[in-house]
């Protein structure tokens, strides 16, 4: 039986943890446009080579990069579907946004009962 | 009733029993938003000046851009620290319908990061069949 390595949506709980951090951030946005090997995405930074890997690690397991593999090199690339759930979030915060908003004019400025 | 949807845009709408006089505040004066957005406010509407909203944890920060009481005011949107939605890097318009006595909102949230809006659309929809329905 194939086991599923990459999550087909991640939870949003992980994704916005996942962006949590500057560092991971960082990572995405050097492989937003284009695929890179670990080698070159360590060298943009000035942590160890350690850290980097267990921030790449934390990015893959919330679904937001994409491994693959060339010879010995690992490529990661920017999973933009993974962002879904995120923009979920945002649509629905501003209709829950505007409802409270009737709510409270609604509540502020009763209108006088119809005659 | 048509709409162009864009992958980038969010579009909320939503019919409020209150002309357009009575909304509009709520959108400038910062005593008046919080009662619905936010837990402190701060905000200077004019063109420039400074659309400060403290929500919990998360900080929104931007500046008004276009303001025209009491049907239409536009301001920048962005979380500090946060490099996909950046201050400034996306921009809510909000316009205000007189409806009879009532108001119709539109909020219009443009240059969200990435694409991938994608079955959004069908949650569009179904506001938009609230709204008539509401409006009906």
């Amino acid at each position: 039986m194939a086991e599923q390595k990459q999550p087909t949506s991640a939870a949003p709980d992980a994704v916005l943890r996942a962006l949590a951090d500057p560092h991971r951030r960082q990572i995405l946005r050097l492989v937003q446009h284009a695929e890179l090997p670990a080698g070159q995405i360590a060298a943009s930074f000035t942590l160890t080579q350690q850290a980097v890997s267990q921030h790449i690690g934390v990015l893959k397991q919330a679904g937001l990069l994409t491994e693959r593999r060339e010879g010995t090199r690992r490529l990661y690339a920017l999973r933009h579907e993974s962002l879904e759930p995120v923009r979920e979030l945002l649509s629905e915060f501003w209709p829950d946004a505007l409802s409270r908003l009737k709510q409270a004019i609604e509540t502020d400025h009763p209108r006088p009962p119809k005659r | 009733m048509s709409a162009q949807i864009r992958k980038d845009v969010i579009v909320a709408t939503e019919h409020i029993k209150a002309p357009p006089e009575v909304v509009f505040p709520y959108f400038t004066d910062p005593a008046l938003i919080v009662k619905w957005i936010g837990d402190r406010a701060e905000l200077d509407p004019r063109p420039g000046g400074v659309f400060s909203l403290d929500m919990g944890e998360v900080v929104a920060r931007g500046v008004y851009i276009t303001v025209e009481p009491p049907y239409r005011v536009v301001f920048s949107w962005g979380i500090p620290g946060n490099d996909a939605l950046p201050p400034g890097g996306s921009t809510v318009e909000v316009v205000l319908t007189p409806d009879g006595d009532d108001t119709m909102v539109v909020l219009t949230h443009r240059d969200l990061p990435s694409a991938h809006i994608g079955n959004h659309r069908a949650g569009w929809e179904h506001r938009l069949g609230r709204l008539r329905a509401a409006a009906g």
